[in-house]
């Protein structure tokens, strides 16, 4: 501590003058080492300056009560420092500031922001990280998006509709397609399946989820997922479609199970950070 | 060309008047020459669809972020600038060909009738036919890369190396509570009260709890806070830095012990004062991590990520982007509506240039809600801030001047 440091350099030595000594200048200075403890440190002085003026003396006394108290304060401080772990941080040269300044502003500019946030959603709507039921979307529109996802995917499209529909980025990456449903199709599929089975065991939990308003719907969609259950290959009709899978982005949204929905996506969008 | 007989004429030309205008009619003259080549050349073009191609193509754009270099190591520590995708898929090709190499050659041992030289080789010399390997699958990356265009700007966090989950487990794993709760206080003898309730509108479940109540009671010290505020079960700590009555720095405290990333923060916008800006409400909003590539950037995107509630609730129709754009991170908010598309508009595309298939009639209507950021990693230590962190890896990333000289390497 460099408090500690001064204390010992300047606090606790003492110098008086010797007048026996005063035809060796050099010797004519004594210093005298003061003790730590303020009242011995008092008595040290009394008795070293024995012959001295009254006034001198309390002088003395005076100083070394400052430095005291100037040292309590220090530490004190130190300490209270040390505690905080505080860090003024000094300001970034002006050199450095413009400069990040400029490159802040051109990034800005190239990051495009709305555009790129417009297309991660569009990306979003369109590979159905929604679910299939979205929120988010109103019915018109997503009965188009749904359209065109038919229309494209007219061969390829799964009977279980979990995987939703392949897009054309894997027709752009066929190469890579090879080996990368070696590892993430197996845990994909897993994922889904335990998924859906248990929608129809806590339809309790989705009613009341739901609320009352949607509950005689939901009856409809209970009778209709038994239904969809035998005839999952057949499913053409889209307005059919769109209703079957009522229950389970809600469900999603109750269980908080994001991790399934990352995984159930994952093939075709291995991006999605929710 | 035009601009030549210009200059020779302005210049000889002694009349000021007459000089000014010979000036005007010849910049005219200039214009109208340009406006005839586009035109004709769009009208070839409308003909011979694939001249626009090939002029798109060629009209590449030689921005920085295309320039952008990646340090050439097989390494995933923090410092390096690798791109974790690319990293990760040469890994594996190089495993895969490793086992190739090792089924072959077990084939081949097995196999008495074949090539005696082959065999002893490849017995020998495990070395040199691993680097064979890696070679070829070096080779192999290559081609790919070139016919691999970057479909998607997201982050994705299944990327994260494991050196990086051994490093920061209480960040990576998943135990953590479900919601995320977020202490938002700020520097001692701040003057940052409303910022910081603006922030807490950010972030659900997030309170502002003011450093000290007055100029001279007691000080609390950031691990003091930490400490109490993962008690509470709150899950990270957040302290506003201010200068001159701005915000400047965003420190981010993982409960219950660290790591802590230090931001800056700039360019620091609230939402009142935005023009046409919206209201915020209190569903979760959606997340979007774009551009995050690189060891570093996934472990920034992974903090972001578990500040947010991890199943957004769709119907507030919000979202939060946190956009990494040559280190800088932009932080907006926006209520989104997916709409028609309007006569007059374009369809979206993606990041290649092309539309976007099956939404070619659908738009998405932005408006921003604020507050808006840029924000830069400075710093991140092991522990709650430096005073907390012991080590020699108390600091485990420092953003430094000189690491900008190279204009084009980037750390996130």
């Amino acid at each position: 501590m460099s408090d500690e440091i001064i204390w010992q350099v300047i606090d606790k030595q003492f110098s008086d003058q010797i007048k026996e000594r005063a035809h060796m200048p050099s010797k004519l200075w004594q210093r005298i080492k003061l003790s730590q403890n303020y009242a011995t440190a008092l008595k040290q002085i009394d008795e070293q300056l024995i012959y001295w003026p009254k006034f001198l003396i309390h002088k003395a006394k005076q100083r070394v009560t400052r430095l005291t108290q100037v040292a309590i304060r220090m530490r004190r401080l130190a300490k209270e420092e040390a505690r905080l772990g505080e860090k003024v941080v000094p300001k970034m040269a002006p050199k450095i500031r413009r400069r990040e300044e400029t490159r802040e502003r051109k990034a800005e500019a190239a990051a495009k922001l709305e555009r790129t946030i417009e297309r991660e959603l569009m990306q979003r709507l369109r590979t159905g990280a929604y679910g299939d039921q979205p929120l988010n979307v109103s019915e018109t529109i997503w009965k188009k998006v749904l359209n065109a996802m038919e229309r494209e995917g007219e061969g390829k499209r799964d009977k279980d509709l979990d995987q939703g529909i392949e897009d054309e980025e894997e027709e752009e990456e066929e190469e890579e397609v090879e080996y990368e449903e070696e590892d993430d199709e197996p845990d994909g599929a897993v994922e889904y399946v335990s998924d859906f089975e248990e929608s129809d065991d806590d339809l309790e939990d989705i009613e009341d989820w739901l609320g009352s308003d949607e509950s005689d719907k939901e009856e409809e969609s209970e009778s209709e997922d038994s239904e969809e259950e035998s005839t999952k290959k057949a499913v053409g009709d889209k307005r059919k479609r769109a209703r079957v899978i009522r229950a389970k982005p809600k469900k999603a949204a109750r269980r908080g199970k994001e991790i399934e929905h990352e995984h159930e996506f994952e093939r075709h969008r291995e991006e999605l950070a929710f | 060309m035009g601009a030549q007989r210009s200059t020779s004429l302005s210049k000889k030309t002694g009349n000021k008047l007459y000089r000014q205008s010979l000036y005007v009619k010849q910049k005219r003259e200039r214009e109208k020459e340009k406006r005839e080549a586009r035109f004709r050349r769009k009208k070839e073009e409308d003909i011979e669809p694939e001249l626009r191609a090939q002029r798109v193509a060629r009209n590449q754009p030689a921005t920085i972020d295309r320039k952008r270099v990646w340090d050439d190591v097989d390494d995933d520590g923090l410092g390096a600038s690798v791109d974790m995708e690319q990293l990760l898929k040469k890994r594996r090709l190089q495993q895969e060909e490793a086992e190739e190499r090792l089924a072959a050659g077990l084939d081949e041992e097995s196999d008495p009738e074949k090539d005696d030289d082959e065999d002893s080789m490849l017995g020998s010399d495990d070395e040199e036919s691993d680097e064979e390997a890696a070679a070829k699958a070096r080779a192999k990356q290559v081609i790919r890369d070139d016919s691999l265009a970057p479909s998607t700007t997201s982050t994705n966090l299944d990327l994260t190396p494991e050196s990086l989950v051994s490093k920061f487990p209480s960040l990576f794993s998943d135990d953590g509570p479900a919601e995320p709760k977020v202490l938002v206080t700020t520097t001692l003898n701040s003057t940052l009260h409303d910022q910081a309730r603006l922030l807490c509108t950010l972030f659900p479940h997030s309170t502002y709890i003011p450093r000290s109540a007055h100029k001279y009671g007691h000080k609390y010290s950031v691990r003091e806070i930490c400490k109490f505020a993962g008690n509470r079960g709150f899950s990270s700590v957040m302290i506003l830095r201010e200068d001159l009555k701005k915000p400047i720095g965003l420190d981010i405290v993982h409960l219950p012990s660290g790591p802590t990333f230090h931001f800056s923060i700039s360019n620091w916008v609230e939402g009142k004062k935005l023009p046409g800006h919206g209201n915020p409400t209190n569903h979760y909003p959606e997340l979007l991590l774009n551009n995050f590539k690189t060891p570093l950037g996934v472990l920034t995107a992974r903090l972001f990520q578990s500040l947010w509630p991890k199943t957004p609730e769709l119907q507030g129709r919000q979202v939060v982007t946190l956009h990494n754009q040559r280190d800088y991170i932009f932080l907006r908010r926006h209520r989104y509506i997916f709409r028609d598309k309007r006569a007059t508009e374009k369809s979206v595309v993606g990041a290649d240039g092309k539309e976007l298939k099956g939404v070619e009639n659908i738009r998405t209507g932005l408006q921003e809600l604020g507050p808006r950021a840029t924000l830069k990693l400075r710093r991140i230590d092991k522990g709650i801030g430096r005073a907390g962190s012991e080590g020699d890896d108390a600091i485990q990333w420092e953003w430094k001047a000189k690491m900008e000289k190279q204009r084009t390497r980037f750390n996130l």
